[in-house]
């Protein structure tokens, strides 16, 4: 099973991974097209900074219990067991944000524009080589790895 | 995966220097280019601002203003009108230098080569003057005068040299620039901490930029160059690797500043200067061609036939022409003098002399040109060479390629002397044109990069698709090293072109892309273009012409590309230049810039998509002349 594993000492907070995200999100765009100036283009992973530790990449982690499924209760958020990836379905997604209360991490947030959905990582699965956020970092802050489970 | 480096090399249009690149082991862009492959998103589309401590800010969908409130058409608008002036200050340096050399020339009643340049330019200004000397010093006066005065005052010159349907358009954009040095310096004034903020009023001023570095630093070099150098005429020479004879002491010359080489390279053929290569066991000694420098040695190659052994490649071809050990040294005097270069001088022991500090490499001689010290500069340079020549020859294991390149590459082509091939009137062109069997003209300039593909892979690629519908190619800049490189410039090209392309080629015995030579030639492009539209009586953006920079690669680039947009041009790039992230800068470009000016911003980096689309505009400005 493959996850993104963050090493943050490494992290710059140069946002090339949220740019990376928008850009896998919007259909038919690149770096020179990807709109980035509107709101309504959501990334789904996050920098934080914070004067003493600096800057930590928030991804999501798509946990081996993940709380945002066991609280799920319109059966939108389902975990696969070959991938291990936990999927967001928004045709099943009543909005109640549960998921978003529950993730430990924060990583999970309503959308900016209509607000009846939820920006959740897919892992970038229809990609054949990976998750474009991981191809984006110019400092390999974030890597897949291969985990045991 | 390279043998030598944890590393892929990028891909080339020119397979034999892919190949023998890959193999070195010294490391090249080409091999840098993997490790940069992860580019800034913010970057690309130019909405990054470190004009402040407050920055640097990036506009994202959570932040969609820099602290000081600057848009991203702000920001994006700043950094273009930047780099252009910065683009445009160097094209400006370049006629600055070659101004004062032929008024030096002048002033010391020096050779001066090219009596047509001079009658050309004598007219154009309105100088009646017999002496040839005292006429070309105040042909120099003249142009310096312009390009000294100040922001508020226009230029004198302009109006001589523009088609006038342009100039008058200018006029009423209120684009007309004053000083040509002092437009640079207001452009990065307008471009700093919070003072312009309005994007349209930046895009203008780069518009006038544009037309400084036209109409002088390009235009104006070249036939000042020709006064000194002698006018280009046609010829077939040898191009690539190739050219590179180790019987000879060798000497790359990289740079745009052929006057500043144009008493070196007479002494280099005098009787006792090759005594001297003689004595430490060669047969004398050779320039090669590198860069744009040694595209206009090219050009002029005629005059140079016993020093010049032709043009080896392109900016990007200068690490791998080091790499073969076979040169002694390199001459520099602007861009494009890779920082890459310095680690194999050093490794191969090859002596680095800069003559212009503008272009000054870190472990490089500095040796600044001064006109009156010539002889004594000369005599101390080849010394110096000899010296280089004699501590590592011998001992440097060469790395040649024989077989790279072709013998048979059209050069010499400008202004003049295609007029002359054509039997001293454009009309056989414009017929050929005005009854399809030239569909129409595509200037490919600019600069070779590593992007949008590879190296010259996109220009090479579009040139091909080109030619293959009927549309004829002038190259002027580093994208004709590419091209004359992979055989496109050699008359057996026109095999490649369209049946009626083809049939022209053939019965003249030209290839289908003509070679201008260095970007400077853009300004003899600009030149060709205002001939046939006067000849035709229509103004520049009716011509069934565009203009194409596939693979741009820096700010100069940008500056020729305004000048193109100024002159009411299609204008394709392969990549944006830094400005997608601004709404308005893509109208400007894309949309307004077509009542403007008439020009048009094509960005594309496909090849047979991007020429379909230049098609389409050369068969619609067709329809538009009813031919």
């Amino acid at each position: 099973m493959k996850r993104i594993i963050i090493d943050r000492e490494k992290c710059d907070g140069c946002l090339n991974c949220n740019v990376a995200c928008i850009s896998a999100h919007e259909e038919g765009s690149n770096f020179y097209t990807v709109n980035l100036g509107s709101v309504d283009s959501e990334t789904r992973n996050f920098i934080k900074f914070d004067a003493k530790t600096g800057y930590t990449p928030i991804f999501c982690r798509h946990c081996d219990e993940p709380e945002c499924v066991l609280s799920c209760m319109s059966g939108a958020m389902e975990k696969d067991p070959v991938t291990g990836h936990v999927k967001y379905d928004e045709s099943k997604c009543a909005a109640c944000y549960m998921c978003v209360m529950n993730c430990p991490f924060g990583v999970l947030k309503p959308d900016n524009k209509t607000r009846t959905k939820v920006i959740k990582c897919d892992f970038c699965e229809e990609k054949q080589d990976g998750p474009s956020c991981v191809k984006a970092c110019p400092k390999q802050a974030i890597e897949v790895k291969e985990v045991s489970r | 995966m390279n043998s030598n480096f944890n590393c892929k090399t990028c891909a080339s249009a020119d397979q034999k220097l892919e190949t023998f690149i890959s193999n070195l082991s010294q490391e090249t862009s080409h091999h840098r280019m993997e490790g940069q492959s992860v580019k800034c998103g913010f970057g690309l589309q130019g909405i990054c601002c470190r004009l402040c401590s407050n920055g640097p800010c990036r506009i994202t969908p959570n932040a969609q203003k820099g602290v000081c409130g600057a848009t991203a058409d702000t920001i994006v608008a700043r950094n273009f009108l930047r780099a252009v002036s910065a683009g445009s200050g160097c094209y400006i340096h370049i006629v600055e230098n070659t101004a004062r050399l032929l008024k030096k020339t002048a002033e010391s009643n020096g050779v001066l080569k090219g009596k047509q340049a001079l009658a050309k330019l004598a007219s154009l200004f309105e100088i009646d003057e017999s002496d040839e000397h005292i006429c070309a010093g105040k042909i120099a006066d003249m142009v310096l005068a312009d390009l000294y005065k100040p922001d508020y005052v226009k230029m004198e010159l302009v109006e001589k040299m523009a088609y006038k349907p342009r100039f008058d358009r200018w006029k009423e954009l209120g684009i007309l620039p004053g000083g040509a040095k002092s437009e640079v310096f207001t452009g990065v004034v307008k471009t700093s901490t919070n003072l312009n903020s309005d994007p349209v009023d930046m895009y203008l001023n780069c518009l006038k930029l544009g037309i400084s570095t036209g109409l002088y630093g390009l235009t104006l070099t070249n036939l000042l160059n020709d006064i000194m150098l002698g006018e280009p005429s046609i010829r077939l020479a040898s191009v690539g690797l190739r050219v590179i004879d180790t019987d000879y002491i060798n000497i790359m010359i990289t740079g745009h500043q052929h006057a500043m080489f144009a008493y070196l390279q007479d002494r280099l053929i005098e009787d006792d200067v090759i005594a001297k290569a003689k004595a430490v066991g060669a047969k004398g000694f050779k320039l090669v061609g590198c860069t744009c420098v040694g595209q206009d040695l090219q050009l002029r190659g005629e005059h140079y036939q016993k020093i010049f052994n032709g043009h080896a490649g392109n900016n990007f071809t200068s690490e791998a022409i080091l790499a073969t050990g076979a040169i002694d040294a390199v001459l520099s005097e602007f861009n494009c003098t890779l920082p890459g270069i310095e680690p194999i001088c050093d490794e191969l022991k090859i002596k680095q002399i800069c003559l212009d500090d503008v272009s000054k490499k870190a472990n490089a001689e500095m040796k600044p040109f001064v006109f009156e010290e010539k002889e004594n500069q000369s005599n101390e340079i080849i010394n110096s060479i000899i010296e280089s020549y004699q501590t590592r020859r011998g001992k440097i294991t060469l790395n040649m390629l024989p077989d790279h390149g072709n013998d048979d590459t059209l050069t010499g082509v400008s202004e003049g002397s295609l007029k002359s091939f054509l039997g001293g009137t454009w009309k056989p062109l414009i017929d050929l044109i005005v009854s399809g069997e030239i569909k129409g003209i595509a200037g490919i300039v600019g600069c070779s990069s590593l992007t949008a593909g590879g190296h010259d892979v996109l220009t090479v690629g579009l040139v091909k698709e080109l030619i293959a519908k009927d549309i004829l190619v002038l190259s002027a800049g580093c994208s004709s090293g590419g091209l004359e490189n992979v055989g496109l410039m050699s008359p057996s090209a026109a095999s490649l072109a369209g049946p009626k392309l083809r049939a022209v080629c053939e019965s003249l015995g030209i290839p289908p892309v003509l070679n201008f030579g260095p970007c400077l030639a853009i300004g003899r492009l600009e030149l060709v273009a205002t001939e046939l539209a006067e000849a035709i009586g229509i103004d520049l953006p009716q011509l069934p012409l565009v203009l194409s920079a596939p693979q741009w690669l820096e700010e100069q680039a940008l500056a020729d590309g305004a000048f193109g947009l100024a002159l009411g041009l299609p204008l394709h790039l392969g990549l944006p230049p830094f400005v997608t992230g601004s709404p308005v800068a893509v109208q400007v470009f894309t949309q307004d810039m077509l009542n403007l000016t008439g020009g048009q911003l094509i960005i594309d980096d496909n090849a047979q998509s991007a020429a379909n689309t230049l098609n389409g505009i050369i068969e619609q400005k067709r329809k538009e002349l009813n031919i």
